[in-house]
């Protein structure tokens, strides 16, 4: 094991555990040398290793078995670089977007990812493609990620992509590494293309009782010239707008005068009874449609569907909250087809529910995100395409040739 | 080459599919950087996914290497093929198979063109955005390959920020499909992987795409410097100012003559043009552009030339886009290099770029996206004066020497391809390329996927690792790269 003085190691206690299991031993590395060593000793010392941000999301994954040790980026966070002339910055993997984003915002720039954790750290946001609202109009982190370091299970640290928004030199390696769960590697740093941050701001919140029109909206305002930042949907829910069967909330960001003129063309197109939200309002509302999903104690399902086909998801919403009595929510993006979904509930009601979900014709990419250990031990919480399979394998092999890294938890 | 194998390739795709005279197979010796050239065993031109499926399998049964090619319009030699080995065009795949409007997206096959995608959704009021320079012929298999960019990609990204899916041929003949016609297809990126791989991973053979809505506006302005250094200067203030244009373009002196020549767009006759386009919603792009024709104004330029409609616009781009062939119309031969810098590093490196032109006597246009700081400089030659072609391999090598220098990349847009394999050292450790190897390596054990691309070929014995230095082999012309 490391014995270097910037790395800290010590016995797991239980704030340390991974889904309820606790590991031998954890290391803090300081710098990205000491991050690939710690990777070189335990693939040479075969320990089932987990990768940890800031622990935020830590749970996701399959069920956790024994973890020899945990390899935390908590310290790995010095390095800091906003070329602001060029709106790119780097920056260690333990750097929170939080404080990234403190940090760029002296220029007026950002890394538009709104993920619904404080703590969460910009190695753990790519390793678990973190996104929300605002990926409608900027994507999500693998869109804005230009360049990675990462520590190998060998422990050899190497690069690619750059510091420079377009560069097709190399292999996107760092596009494997995002979603990959801290399966194939450590991500030691990373660099994102940034963006102004808009002058001005408004959201129309509209709100429906009848599920055909919430969808004819969304339909119309898909098809429109608006070009809002964020365009969300909710079914269902706790908040402010309980009680509310549909919401759709539409952002516009740009200068002020041009998001007058948006907001009014929105109303303009939508039939539901919409309001304008602006300042803490707004951002109230869009903190509650980031986090609202983990803001209750229920399962946590990730969901796809094809953007038009949001009626038909609605209705899909409808018949599994029957199965649960009523208690299933939707936090989504209306414009993307991608959203979570809560299921309160018993196990077995819960573990009927992604069943029903998987099977459905109207959503794919059903992910159980948080879950308890008996609903893990009902559902596969992954449920990843067959046919690229045998090369996702090939990969991982490849990577992590003695098989450390994440324990059997990943995808892959 | 195994007469078998020819004939089970014509029992697959047909006898009219399979080509091996040597007055056919001319064609498809280079891509569009024509100074590499290798003589494939034959070309096969399969007519569905299940024909190149087949294909693939006999190459991989037979251990004969492969080599995608789309419509030949690449400019880093990633369709050269391999002595005797087989070119796979994917030229009768040419179908649009879905449009879907409601859910914004397009099914094609790889052998359509760019173009042709716009041409399909624009009544509809939509279109795809990358625009490489050469939309009307590039094919989309070749976009997905180099992960095509274009004037554009400031605002909209590149290729691989528009496909959300698609279906392919693995190096070892299964078809799989990889990403998700859904958002968030779970665990690591392959399609982001896969996209921008330059044909080296996987045969593509169909894809699903993204297309976007029309912009409720669009406004561009044409405005002409003295300096390229005040240029300069306006397209740092226009960003500094929180506008991300949809394109900043600039010209200097010799490659405005060049288009003015070629196609006539009517430029100013001026140092440097620069072509600012701002789009989006109305009340957005009036305000930002009146900021942006203010701050070209304040940065010198001496005039100012706004586009009043549809018509003037094409006129501009037209002027640009023709900017590279337009070259032939100043100087015998040129080489195209494609560099990139830091925005804030423009003015240094062109700075070098002129100072470098002074000192070799070759004459360099410079065509850019300014925006992203993607140089595309033009290095004028005649190849019938003994040493300079020679030299003029030595200019574009040191013009990367000054992205490299600068924290760039020896390549935005163009591709790594069998031209700049031999650079990537310059940019990448030995462990950096060792795990792009092994990487590769997973998904093509037997390295018959469009081998020698991208990736540094084994070294020569007796060669020193690190920057290209002629070995002493090539020098005595024993041997060479190609």
């Amino acid at each position: 094991m490391p014995t270097d003085s910037h790395t800290i190691m010590r016995p797991g206690d239980a704030s340390d555990a991974v889904d309820g299991v606790v590991p031998r031993q954890v290391v803090e590395p300081e710098s990205s040398a000491d991050l690939a060593a710690a990777m070189a000793d335990a693939s040479r010392d075969r320990l089932a290793t987990v990768l940890r941000g800031g622990g935020t999301k830590l749970d996701w994954g399959r069920p956790a078995v024994a973890i020899d040790l945990v390899v935390s980026t908590a310290r790995l966070n010095t390095h800091l670089v906003h070329r602001h002339g060029d709106l790119t910055a780097s920056a260690h993997a333990g750097v929170t977007l939080k404080h990234l984003n403190q940090e760029l915002a002296r220029y007026g720039q950002w890394l538009p990812i709104d993920s619904a954790f404080d703590g969460a750290t910009i190695g753990g946001i790519l390793a678990s493609g973190d996104a929300g609202p605002l990926r409608y109009r900027y994507g999500t982190p693998r869109d804005l990620l230009i360049g990675v370091s990462i520590a190998m299970a060998d422990g050899r640290l190497v690069k690619a992509g750059g510091h420079v928004v377009k560069n097709v030199a190399g292999y996107d390696l760092g596009k494997l590494i995002t979603g990959s769960f801290g399966s194939l590697a450590a991500i030691a740093d990373a660099t994102f293309k940034l963006l102004p941050i808009p002058k001005a701001s408004a959201t129309v919140v509209a709100s429906y009782d009848d599920g055909e029109r919430l969808g004819r909206d969304a339909q119309t305002i898909m098809g429109s010239q608006v070009e809002p930042v964020a365009f969300d949907v909710r079914v269902g829910g706790e908040g402010a707008d309980a009680g509310t069967p549909y919401l759709l909330l539409l952002r516009i960001a740009s200068s002020p005068s041009a998001v007058d003129a948006q907001i009014e063309s929105a109303q303009r197109l939508l039939s539901g009874s919409a309001r304008v939200v602006r300042d803490d309002a707004e951002r109230s509302i869009w903190d509650e449609q980031v986090r609202g999903a983990w803001s209750g104690g229920g399962a946590v399902v990730r969901v796809a569907w094809l953007p038009a086909k949001l009626v038909e998801l609605v209705t899909l919403v409808h018949e599994v909250q029957k199965m649960a009595a009523g208690r299933i929510s939707l936090w989504g993006r209306a414009g993307a087809g991608a959203g979570f979904m809560t299921i309160d509930g018993d196990v077995l009601t819960q573990a009927a529910v992604v069943r029903r979900l998987r099977s459905s014709v109207f959503v794919g990419n059903v992910t159980v995100l948080r879950a308890s250990r008996e609903l893990k031990s009902q559902v596969d919480v992954w449920s990843l395409p067959g046919s690229a399979l045998k090369t996702l394998h090939a990969l991982k092999k490849a990577f992590d040739p003695v098989g450390i890294l994440n324990a059997g938890r990943g995808p892959i | 080459m195994d007469e078998r194998l020819a004939d089970e390739f014509t029992r697959i795709c047909g006898p009219d599919a399979v080509l091996r005279e040597p007055l056919q197979l001319l064609t498809y010796e280079c891509d569009a950087l024509p100074h590499l050239r290798e003589k494939p065993a034959l070309v096969v031109l399969p007519g569905s996914a299940a024909e190149v499926q087949a294909v693939v399998k006999l190459c991989a049964r037979d251990k004969v290497p492969f080599v995608a090619r789309g419509h030949g319009t690449g400019l880093s030699g990633g369709a050269l093929p391999v002595l005797d080995g087989v070119v796979i065009s994917l030229a009768r795949l040419n179908r649009v198979l879905d449009v879907d409007i409601a859910n914004k997206r397009v099914t094609v096959e790889p052998g359509v063109t760019n173009l042709e995608i716009t041409r399909r959704v624009a009544p509809f009021g939509y279109y795809y955005a990358p625009d490489p320079s050469s939309q009307q012929v590039c094919s989309i298999g070749g976009n997905i390959a180099e992960n095509s960019g274009g004037a554009h990609c400031l605002k909209y990204g590149f290729t691989v920020h528009h496909v959300l899916a698609v279906e392919a041929v693995m190096p070892d003949g299964e078809l799989v499909e990889i990403g998700s016609t859904l958002a968030d297809a779970p665990g690591p990126d392959l399609l982001g992987l896969l996209i921008g791989s330059e044909g080296t991973l996987a045969v593509v053979t169909k894809a699903v795409l993204r297309i976007l809505r029309r912009p409720e506006s669009v406004q561009t302005l044409l405005a002409a410097f003295d300096t390229i250094s005040a240029a300069g200067e306006a397209v740092s203030d226009i960003i500094g100012a929180g506008i991300v244009p949809a394109a900043v373009e600039m010209m200097d002196r010799l490659a405005i003559r060049a288009a003015e020549a070629a196609v006539h767009p009517n430029f100013p006759p001026a140092d440097t043009i620069l072509i600012v386009e701002l789009d989006g919603p109305r009340a957005e792009v009036r305000e930002l552009f009146a900021t942006a024709e203010e701050t070209c104004r304040r940065a010198g330029a001496t005039t100012i030339e706004i586009a009043q409609d549809d018509e003037q616009r094409a006129r501009i781009w037209k002027g640009r886009k023709a900017a590279f062939a337009a070259m032939g119309r100043v100087s015998p031969n040129y080489y195209v290099q494609d560099g990139v810098v830091p925005r804030t590093k423009l003015p240094e490196v062109l700075a070098r770029i002129r100072d470098l032109e002074q000192r070799s006597g070759l004459r360099i246009g410079n065509v850019f996206h300014a925006g992203d700081g993607n140089l595309h400089p033009l290095i004028c030659y005649d190849e019938r004066i003994p040493g300079q072609s020679a030299l003029a391999e030595e200019v574009a090598r040191e013009i990367l020497t000054y992205c490299i220098e600068a924290g760039g990349s020896i390549t935005g847009e163009h591709g790594v391809g069998a031209d700049k394999r031999d650079s990537m050292p310059r940019m990448f450790s030995q462990d950096d390329l060792d795990v792009m190897q092994q990487m590769r390596d997973a998904i093509d054990p037997s390295r018959l996927c469009n081998p020698g691309k991208v990736l540094p070929t084994p070294r020569l014995c007796g060669e020193v690792p690190g920057p290209y230095r002629e070995h002493p082999a090539e020098r005595a012309g024993l041997a060479e790269r190609f």
